[in-house]
């Protein structure tokens, strides 16, 4: 069993892998960038040069190319040391056209061009823009960079080493004062005890050197134990979410901000949304900003905040486990009465809503639900900041009736099938009541294959749904990718679908896996025979 | 009683003629006349409630082809007339005189709901029936390759696996943002993946049947395998094909109604986009109709097809030809 299940798992990555390469092809070579350019203000504010390397740089950042411009390669090497701050000055200052560069302005183009040219780069050079006086029009200065177009086996190995982030105490770099590296653990939480005199006991793990302050702690939200050794990094976002992790966008609490009274390390007490906690490195951040330096001891003061509502996925997984449990209890019992009652008036009104539910777009009857909803009274539209429960009500009627249907259709004809097989005649023939052939045989055959569709159907769950979640707009899950896709935000579509593969690859493991657990016959490891 | 043959005017040899006994002729088995097809359509039209469904569903197609290429349409025509924006049907009666144009009102841009609705389904019905005939074609040759052969089987499953993994919408908006937004855009965007999946039912269905006792006897008696997949296994199939094809044409026009719904549709005016672009009007009183013609159009034509075609696919399974 556990050689099948590693070979399941196995398959399974190997098909995500794939998947992520499609969709990487998909977004990064066969759209047509200068799409992303439409909408952007930038673009349409720049000028002559100065717009060719925005574009440029827009394209870096939307993950596409991998773009070089001159001055950040003189940084780089004044930051080794191997050039002074003159050179780099003199070097910078590049001429109109190409013979107007000064000896050392032209000895360093001529670098820079090698070192780029042979990493397959193209080295590209602007001629200043100039009017007919002679002057160089607005935006219009000399420009010179290099850029190339990511390749796709490098992105896709840079794109699954970095999935996975291991903090330790080098990831400020060496270079940085910070004091002692390290890992220190605490029974006292300086969180709960900013003084140091009240002894509320918690232990926590808080590093020094580290990317995350916390790397183990308690508090009071849910799973209450959190951990930052490991980070998962799914695609940073850049249109939808700016700058934060897929992930992070999916779980991080949406809404208004909690206020409670809280004492800064600094001694400073103020009522503030901050979660300490979540304190991640940022450095020389005190220095520019006194509202950190005011609170903060140490530069890890990039810190999230409380918010009052779900997250995206948990909005999505209250709304869709809680259909899913409906449909359940509904669909069940409905289907077996149907199977038990053939051809009777209950097996014909279900069949006909069965056949409403397949035949209509799903649209259509999500309309309607909302429109009979409303005229009862409950509330169409969504809003985070009410206490109400009964905006819930409506999003989970449309999701959960729908499966209902699909339920209802495979048990009755699940239980039809085996109510038809020899096994039930024998069984009748050796004398055994309706009840106990009922209990004892047909519905633990036909809820095999039914059992097999239960941990996807709760995984899929927290996905969300896309029209149900639009309609009533939720603010969930399930518009995530449609919304990235609007925005051309890559980061976000491979970090989704790749989140979305996973998924689908373990609730199908685990499908099979209870299959087996509920019915001994069948089977995955090969016996001996 | 006595017959006189002289009086019927025949003589002895046009009455009379000698049968011998015959060998090949006494080894024959009568049987009455059984024809597939006949029995199919005898089945069929035996509930009276098919022909309704099936004398509604060529009056909605026929509808939907001829009324918009007998009528002129111009959605824009009455763009500057303020007056005529959002009727409800009694105001668009009034309005512009008692025609049938107006019996369901008029629109944003003061266009007949009646001739946008007919018109979008026409769009919406060809798309269904053209992405239905592609992938069914397709699919049904490919999954049954898939189904005979297992070293196929070993490496379409894989493929399965992982293109049943990239989620169809982003497929689709690429090959929408790819090349424009039409019509052939997306009967491409639908049918590019759309085959797979009846591929892989067609595929199991094909192995349920293909290791069946018959069939093993067959082969054991060396039937070719092209004559046992015509003669055995096609039979067999054609009613779960015909079912098949029952859930899929309704379903292209689900999933395009719900492709304009997120903004992924095609640019002509489908029922999808009627129902995307009167989304508003459906809060709004007395805006009604806009909103929800299209989308009753939309559900009497999925359900028609449904319909009809479950109980085709019922009527062509032979065991109900008793």
């Amino acid at each position: 069993m556990g050689k099948y299940i590693l070979k399941r798992l196995l398959h399974g990555a190997f098909s995500v892998i794939c998947v992520v390469i499609i969709v990487m092809v998909l977004v990064y070579s066969l759209l047509d960038r200068s799409l992303i350019l439409a909408g952007d203000s930038g673009y349409s504010h720049t000028t002559s040069n100065n717009r060719e390397t925005y574009v440029q740089s827009r394209y870096e950042a939307f993950g596409y190319v991998d773009y070089i411009p001159y001055s950040d390669y003189l940084n780089e090497l004044a930051r080794n040391g191997e050039i002074d701050a003159d050179t780099q000055t003199a070097a910078a200052r590049l001429g109109r056209t190409v013979e107007k560069d000064s000896e050392i302005t032209a000895q360093y183009v001529q670098k820079f061009t090698e070192t780029y040219e042979s990493q397959g780069y193209q080295v590209v050079r602007l001629d200043a823009d100039t009017k007919s006086n002679g002057q160089v029009k607005d935006g219009g200065a000399a420009a010179l960079y290099a850029t190339r177009d990511k390749p796709l086996i490098s992105r896709v190995i840079t794109y699954f080493t970095g999935m996975l982030f291991i903090d330790n105490i080098h990831f400020v770099p060496d270079t940085t004062d910070i004091g002692k590296r390290g890992l220190t653990f605490t029974l006292y939480d300086p969180v709960y005890n900013p003084t140091g005199t009240e002894k509320k006991l918690s232990p926590a793990i808080i590093g020094n050197g580290t990317k995350h302050k916390y790397l183990l702690y308690l508090d009071d939200q849910f799973p209450y134990i959190h951990q930052n050794f490991a980070t998962l990094n799914l695609g940073e976002s850049y249109t939808v979410n700016r700058g934060v992790d897929v992930f992070t966008t999916m779980v991080e609490s949406q809404g208004s901000y909690v206020l409670r009274s809280l004492t800064f390390p600094t001694g400073l007490t103020e009522d503030s949304a901050d979660n300490l906690h979540t304190a991640i490195y940022a450095e020389g951040s005190r220095e520019i900003n006194q509202v950190y330096a005011a609170r903060f001891n140490d530069d890890y003061t990039n810190i999230n905040t409380f918010k009052a509502g779900f997250s995206k996925l948990g909005f999505s997984f209250v709304i869709g486990i809680i259909s899913t449990i409906m449909a359940y209890i509904l669909g069940l019992p409905i289907g077996l009465l149907m199977a038990l009652q053939k051809d009777r008036l209950i097996d014909k009104i279900g069949t006909i809503y069965i056949m409403f539910i397949i035949a209509v777009p799903s649209l259509a009857y999500i309309f309607l639900f909302k429109a009979v909803g409303g005229k009862l009274g409950f509330p169409t539209l969504f809003n985070m900041e009410s206490q109400s429960k009964l905006m819930y009500v409506l999003p989970i009627i449309s999701l959960a009736l729908p499966s209902v249907a699909s339920l209802m259709r495979w048990m009755r004809r699940y239980m039809i099938d085996q109510m038809n097989s020899d096994y039930v005649k024998f069984a009748r023939s050796g004398g055994l009541s309706e009840r106990e052939i009922f209990t004892k045989h047909i519905w633990k055959n036909a809820a095999i294959p039914i059992v097999h569709g239960v941990p996807g159907s709760v995984i899929f769950a927290m996905t969300g749904a896309i029209i149900t979640e639009r309609v009533y707009s939720v603010p969930g899950a399930g518009n995530l990718l449609t919304n990235a896709i609007n925005k051309y935000d890559n980061g976000v579509i491979v970090g989704v679908t790749l989140f979305y593969a996973v998924l689908s690859v373990v609730s199908l493991l685990l499908g099979d896996i209870l299959m087996s657990v509920v019915d001994p016959r069948i089977s995955f490891s090969t016996k001996e025979r | 009683m006595e017959i006189n043959y002289k009086e019927l005017g025949f003589t002895e040899e046009e009455l009379f003629t000698r049968v011998d006994h015959n060998e090949l002729e006494s080894e024959k088995i009568t049987a009455p006349r059984y024809s597939y097809w006949k029995s199919v359509f005898r089945v069929f039209f035996r509930n009276k409630l098919n022909i309704v469904i099936l004398a509604l569903l060529l009056f909605m197609i026929l509808f939907a082809y001829i009324y918009p290429s007998l009528t002129e349409y111009d959605p824009y025509a009455n763009l500057m007339d303020p007056n005529s924006k959002h009727l409800s049907p009694m105001a668009a009666l009034q309005y512009f005189g008692h025609n049938i144009h107006w019996i369901l009102g008029a629109g944003a841009s003061g266009e007949s709901t009646f001739d946008a609705i007919w018109n979008g389904s026409r769009i919406s019905i060809s798309l269904a029936f053209i992405c239905g005939a592609i992938n069914m074609t397709i699919g049904v040759l490919v999954g049954a390759v898939w189904g005979f052969s297992k070293k196929v089987d070993a490496f379409m499953i894989e493929i399965y696996n992982i293109v049943g993994n990239v989620p169809s919408i982003l497929l689709i908006s690429v090959l929408a943002m790819l090349f424009s937004p039409t019509f052939w855009t997306m009967v491409f965007a639908l049918t590019v993946i759309g085959w797979l999946s009846i591929a892989y039912f067609i595929r199991t269905q094909v192995i349920i049947i293909r290791d069946r006792e018959y069939n093993l006897a067959s082969k054991c008696l060396g039937t070719s395998t092209v004559k046992i997949a015509m003669k055995n296994i096609l039979p067999f199939m054609t009613s779960v094909i015909v079912t098949l094809l029952a859930t899929e044409i309704p379903s292209y026009i689900s999933t395009e109604v719900f492709l304009s719904y997120i903004g992924m549709g095609m640019s002509e005016m489908s029922l999808g986009r009627l129902i995307y672009a009167a989304e508003g009007a459906m809060v709004t009183p007395g805006w009604e109709f806009e909103f929800w013609s299209p989308v009753a159009i939309a559900s009497i034509i999925t359900v028609v097809l449904y319909v009809a075609g479950q109980n085709l696919g019922d009527a062509s399974d032979p065991r109900t030809h008793m």
